[in-house]
């Protein structure tokens, strides 16, 4: 097989949650000449850029993703044994993450949460109702490359705009996200917000982007 | 020539006829790939362009065309102010249902308490009955009781169980199952005991509204209860859906040999009428960032295959940010006309 086969092989194994299968193929490339560090960044992620795809569109699920991760997690081990000190691959960044104060809503942003922290995030969740000092408290704490807020309703995400002039005003300079139902691009673009997500998928894209991942 | 058309995020944009008219392709197209369902005919394509070319600010239906139209919260939505979609004019929950009725020419309305969930309803369920006794001395039309299912509120720290999205980021992907499975549950017990002693009052029916935001879980919590009601009551049930596409945070919880996560609305529906549900609502998301011809061909190619597999009658939920409307607080009436003659004679709803 050549190397865009054993990449496949190894993609392909991994979106099927089949952990036996992508061992083997994970030694096959890896016999067949391809850098484990090839293996991490192409095969894996893609295939974990594909799942997400599959969550977004209802042909996935919460648990299957949950699987997804922990075999990932040890390929990417047995493969970065291969690895050479000084060139194992990083943590993507350091994500904290909460639904801001009055708002009770938790299960998007916990959905957002757990796709961060399976994609390759350090994942912070400061939980929902959180006050806003809270997130800076913990984005010092952590050394936060990102800081994402969400919101559900018109009436709370208000909240997203003062804790982007917060952080500001305590001298925070990660990356911010905003997201939720009523919150839009346009939202994020009048609060000064680097980025905004119209879902849970889309939100790791775009976190990898401000990290400079993609 | 430029006509005037909206993001989804209401604001106001300027298209081409051309630019609108791939944007219907792509819509249609869109919702085609994710439900696996038939994208609009040309003609129905062409039919689009025309509503979103019309150069009239409000657009309405032929003659013959006037669908039910329905409220969900209506009830609050005089007395409440712009935080609740409102218009901040101090009417009690009798005086709006009224005023819906008598002065807007609703044909059914929805009574709702203020936090609009089932669970808090509990505690207060004496003060609904009276409420419910009351509405019905002086309404003609059909008034359902409505709340949300909400499985999050069963959930810590706002109720007795683990939060599955905490149980998920620590690994723990069994205690995630676990606890929805319970929640459920509770969720469903809770809907039966609520609606069967404002049912013994003389409630007529039960609006559940945003089933699903939970995820499968809360949908069978609502499937479960609609089961019960109609078994032991003679309450009209209407469900109305939280989003187009029913989210598997649990993933393998079945209904009658059915997988409830990742069901769309011509999938949901079936579903919902195995359970008995006599009215049902779909949902389409309103992409903030894309263009409303794209978001409202998406919405009636998704609602037409809700109609054309459903047995019962389909009342698609329409406004702030779903079914081919913007997501704005109040969106404006050209969208929210062009997305209803759009539902009303492309999509052959019964009922918005």
């Amino acid at each position: 097989m050549g190397k865009e086969e054993l990449l496949k092989a190894v993609e392909d194994a991994l979106i099927k949650l089949d952990e036996g299968a992508l061992m083997k193929a994970c030694d096959d490339a890896l016999a067949g000449g391809v850098e484990p560090l090839e293996i991490i960044e192409k095969a894996l992620t893609n295939a974990m850029t594909t799942i997400g795809d599959l969550f977004e569109k209802g042909k996935m699920f919460l648990p299957q993703i949950m699987v997804a991760a922990d075999i990932m997690k040890k390929a990417t081990a047995k493969l970065e044994e291969k690895i050479p000190a000084d060139q194992k691959p990083e943590k993507l960044g350091t994500y904290v993450i909460g639904t801001v104060e009055g708002d009770v809503h938790d299960i998007g942003k916990g959905v957002v949460a757990t796709l961060l922290k399976v994609n390759g995030f350090d994942v912070y969740d400061v939980g929902r109702d959180t006050p806003l000092q809270n997130f800076v408290d913990k984005a010092k704490e952590v050394n936060a490359d990102i800081v994402g807020a969400s919101a559900l309703m018109t009436t709370t995400m208000v909240g997203q705009k003062e804790l982007i002039e917060l952080l500001k005003k305590e001298g925070l300079t990660c990356k911010t996200m905003i997201g939720g139902a009523a919150p839009t691009a346009r939202w994020a673009e009048k609060i000064g917000a680097d980025a905004y997500a119209e879902n849970a998928t889309e939100a790791v894209e775009v976190a990898k982007k401000l990290v400079g991942a993609e | 020539m430029e006509y005037y058309c909206r993001l989804g995020d209401g604001h106001l944009i300027k298209m081409t006829k051309e630019d609108m008219k791939n944007s219907i392709e792509a819509g249609t197209n869109d919702a085609a790939e994710r439900g696996e369902i038939p994208a609009l005919t040309d003609d129905e394509q062409e039919f689009l362009l025309d509503i979103m070319c019309n150069p009239q600010k409000n657009v309405s239906v032929e003659p013959g065309n006037e669908i039910v139209v329905t409220h969900d919260i209506g009830t609050i939505r005089i007395d409440g102010d712009q935080g609740n979609s409102g218009v901040g004019i101090p009417v009690s929950r009798l005086a709006g249902i009224l005023i819906h009725e008598r002065a807007f020419g609703t044909d059914t309305m929805e009574l709702g308490h203020i936090d609009y969930s089932f669970k808090p309803v509990k505690p207060i369920i004496f003060q609904e009955q009276q409420t419910v006794e009351r509405v019905n001395l002086l309404a003609t039309i059909l008034v359902l009781y409505g709340a949300m299912p909400n499985l999050g509120l069963y959930y810590y720290p706002d109720g007795p169980f683990n939060n599955p999205s905490e149980r998920f980021q620590a690994g723990d992907v069994a205690g995630a199952l676990e606890a929805q499975e319970k929640a459920a549950e509770h969720a469903h017990r809770d809907m039966v005991y609520i609606m069967k002693n404002l049912w013994d009052v003389g409630c007529e029916g039960v609006n559940f509204d945003t089933t699903a935001a939970a995820g499968d879980a809360d949908f069978y919590a609502t499937l479960m209860a609609t089961e019960e009601l109609k078994r032991d009551t003679g309450l009209v049930v209407e469900m109305g859906m939280a989003a187009e596409n029913v989210i598997g945070i649990h993933g393998s919880i079945e209904y009658k040999g059915m997988r409830l996560a990742g069901l769309y609305p011509h999938e949901q529906v079936k579903v919902a009428e195995k359970a008995g549900v006599d009215v049902f609502g779909p949902v389409v998301n309103t992409n903030t960032s894309r263009d409303m011809a794209w978001n409202m061909a998406r919405a009636v190619t998704f609602v037409k295959a809700c109609v054309e597999a459903s047995d019962i009658p389909i009342h698609v939920n329409m406004g702030m940010g779903v079914g081919g409307t913007p997501m704005f607080e109040t969106p404006a009436t050209d969208m929210v006309t062009r997305a209803s003659k759009a539902m009303a004679e492309v999509a052959k709803v019964d009922g918005i």
